[in-house]
């Protein structure tokens, strides 16, 4: 059966660069020390190294789905490199970079794909205190938005100089939480950076079916926002650029939006299989040559930073703590099923009494129908 | 975190002194209420569209702007989904939102916020995140209203679990019900019976006080029939009561979810009749649910079948024909004469 594909569309190139495909600078880079241009690119490895792992977990049936960050991550690490301790990061999937970079413990990034309930995890794994806080992970796209917003109204409203950052991606922009966020941001003046990371695509969906704007940045203006328009492959210039944006927000002059274009090189996830929806093999040689790991490191190696010692050196560091993780991963038990009944509210109902003993006697070959007086089971 | 619900859950209704009080009406108490919890704790903000200088459509919010300012009497762009979703991101940052939606047939557009954060932050982060909030929201026929400022859809939220739903039915139980509400750690949905914001004053305690989310009234007790109702029934019910050959025994369920089962169990079982009595549709309203139960659990004790004195499964109806969907009296009164007659 023949199936339709999508046409892409390149979106403008007319966006802010520091470092080209090349590795080498347009304009002068960030003032970042070799200590902290190292971290950074420790993290892209770090990324791509659990992620690879990730995938292979979910293929042998331990993790349950894994959304890659494949050729997206200098968006993430750039902007999360802007923050300081005590800011606040809300996120959906695809900021693993943001996640590592601010010492978020691979074992719950792991963990939190397994699908175990919520609270056996919360109980075997020792969550540790990172330098800034991070927002649950959030699965509906847009709803974050306006969380992130309200948090970020608490700030302006009792002067503290904390920030809050938002990711949401090209699909987010149509929903009307997306919407719903940037208006109050706008109105409220709210210390926040909203970072759409443009991937262009939404599982099949291309940009061009989330908006007939030319550009996302220029959704701000109808808010009242700043925006900027970045290549999102090119961690300096996400990271000026948010550094900015950050700076404008911690000094009490509202939010800002910001475009980071770039390419998602994989498929959504490991459920969804792009061959049916896109003919990317063009697309993909134009955007492999435009990779953000590949041009950092060619600027890293030229500027004498990165060498093949380090960097294996480096590598071993991370497949090691990759593999550390997996294993306490592993060590988590499944959960009882009375969990369900868990932290859904404080206090138990009879309700939820009575079900937990319905479910108890159904595990244990018992009736849990033979209660005709609401007085619960005689066992 | 702290928790101090339990305590919250158990408060004895005694603690109401009946020495200071004020007469007043309902919408009166939640503006009382929402002051004194506002002066008691600084984490309060509110959060909705004309709360400000108008105070709000029926006035619950007057006086509170120029109380306490625009940083904690917020009035908000009209977007109920940004109202709602604002608000999760206070509570996230350890504050204590009570969002107003301006009538229940404007919620609809918060349902995002309302099904992925509001009611499921808590379990999803494995009880780390506890989001405090009260979202007020008059509900309710009877007013000569337009559409979508009528009905009385509390299902939809019943039907989902993470929220606590609490519905007042007098100026003092209001008070009380208000306060616990914004003091407890849950996420509540908090139901004013609008029609009945104005109708009835009632002498209410002027200090704070708090009344038990976990446990249904008893309005009166009777031997004969239970009518299981809550919100502006409760006085309709009351009324039907003077009038039918039966010593009617009234339940003012106040939590609509989760529901005081124990209670209502233990009141069909001495009476052996019940009459369910609420403005919502029937079908799949409270009513169906709390029929299903007497139904599980008392079914021996019944000495008729349970009849619900309901709206009819249409929209509300226009102006000139409201009165006929709403149950009134005479509804109820007939499903008690109804019930009272049946013999097996």
């Amino acid at each position: 059966m023949a199936h339709e594909m999508w046409t892409e569309e390149r979106p403008p190139e007319d966006f802010y660069r520091i470092l080209d495909p090349n590795g080498e600078l347009q304009t002068d880079p960030p003032e970042l020390d070799e200590e902290e241009l190292l971290k950074l690119y420790r993290t892209f490895i770090a990324t791509r190294i659990l992620e690879e792992k990730m995938l292979n977990m979910q293929r042998s049936g331990e993790v349950s789905l894994v959304a890659r960050t494949l050729g997206e991550e200098a968006t993430p690490l750039g902007c999360a490199a802007a923050l300081q301790p005590d800011d606040w990061i809300f996120y959906t999937y695809r900021q693993t970079p943001a996640l590592l970079y601010w010492k978020l413990p691979m074992v719950e990034v792991i963990a939190s794909a397994t699908g175990r309930e919520p609270e056996t995890i919360a109980e075997q794994v020792d969550t540790e205190d990172t330098p800034v806080n991070f927002s649950p992970d959030y699965t509906p796209i847009g709803t974050n938005v306006v969380n992130g917003v309200g948090a970020a109204m608490t700030d302006a409203f009792n002067d503290r100089d904390t920030v809050t950052m938002v990711f949401t991606g090209d699909g987010s922009t149509s929903q009307g939480a997306f919407h719903d966020g940037m208006n109050f941001a706008g109105v409220f003046d709210v210390p926040a950076v909203i970072v759409c990371q443009n991937n262009q695509w939404a599982i099949s969906e291309p940009a061009h079916r989330q908006t007939g704007s030319e550009t996302f940045a220029q959704k701000a203006d109808a808010y009242g926002l700043p925006s900027a328009r970045v290549d999102g492959n090119d961690v300096f210039a996400v990271y000026e650029t948010a550094r900015t944006a950050v700076e404008r927000a911690r000094s009490g002059n509202g939010a800002t939006f910001i475009e980071c274009v770039t390419y998602r090189m994989g498929a959504h996830n490991t459920s969804d299989n792009p061959n049916r929806y896109r003919d990317d093999s063009e697309q993909r040689a134009y955007w492999e040559d435009r990779d953000p790991v590949d041009r950092y490191e060619t600027y890293l190696r030229d500027q004498g930073i990165l060498e093949d010692d380090t960097e294996a050196e480096l590598r071993d560091g991370i497949n090691d703590q990759v593999d550390d993780a997996v294993e306490r991963v592993r060590s988590i038990s499944t959960s009882e099923p009375e969990r369900m009944f868990d932290t859904i509210l404080h206090g138990e109902s009879w309700r939820e009494r009575h079900q937990r003993a319905e479910l108890h006697r159904e595990l244990n070959d018992m009736n849990p129908f033979v209660d005709f007086t609401g007085e619960g089971f005689d066992e | 975190m702290s928790n101090d619900l339990d305590t919250e859950l158990d408060t004895d209704e005694t603690a109401i002194d009946p020495q200071e009080t004020e007469t007043i009406n309902l919408i009166t108490a939640v503006n009382r209420t929402l002051h004194q919890e506002m002066d008691r704790d600084e984490s309060i903000r509110l959060l909705g569209y004309d709360i400000g200088p108008l105070g709000g459509v029926y006035r619950g919010t007057e006086g509170l702007l120029a109380e306490f300012g625009d940083k904690r009497v917020i009035d908000t762009p009209l977007s109920e989904n940004g109202i709602i979703g604002t608000a999760v991101g206070m509570a996230m940052r350890g504050e204590r939102p009570v969002p107003e939606i301006q009538f229940m047939g404007f919620f609809y557009p918060a349902f995002g916020q309302f099904m992925y954060a509001v009611v499921k932050m808590y379990k999803r982060t494995g009880g780390a995140l506890e989001l405090p909030m009260t979202i007020r929201i008059p509900y309710g026929g009877g007013v000569k209203a337009l559409e979508y400022h009528q009905e009385s859809t509390e299902t939809y939220f019943i039907h989902t679990p993470g929220v606590r739903v609490i519905c007042a039915s007098t100026p003092a139980q209001t008070k009380g019900l208000l306060a616990a509400s914004i003091r407890t750690v849950d996420p509540v949905i908090f139901l004013e019976p609008k029609k009945i914001y104005r109708g009835v004053d009632e002498p209410v305690p002027t200090a704070a006080y708090t009344l038990p989310l976990n446990k249904a009234r008893i309005v009166q007790t009777g031997s004969d029939v239970t009518v299981l109702t809550w919100g502006a029934m409760v006085q309709q019910a009351q009324a039907a009561a003077t009038d039918v050959d039966a010593d009617v025994e009234i339940v003012d369920l106040r939590s609509l979810s989760p529901l005081d089962i124990e209670t209502i169990l233990d009141s069909v079982s001495k009476t052996g009749r019940c009459v369910v009595f609420h403005e919502a549709r029937r079908t799949l309203g409270l009513g169906a649910e709390l029929s299903a139960l007497i139904n599980e659990y008392a079914l021996d004790r019944l000495k008729a079948p349970i009849k619900r004195a309901t709206g009819y499964d249409v929209h509300f109806p226009g102006h000139d024909i409201e009165d006929d969907y709403l149950p009134d009296d005479d509804r109820v009164r007939y499903a008690i004469e109804a019930v009272m007659s049946y013999e097996f």
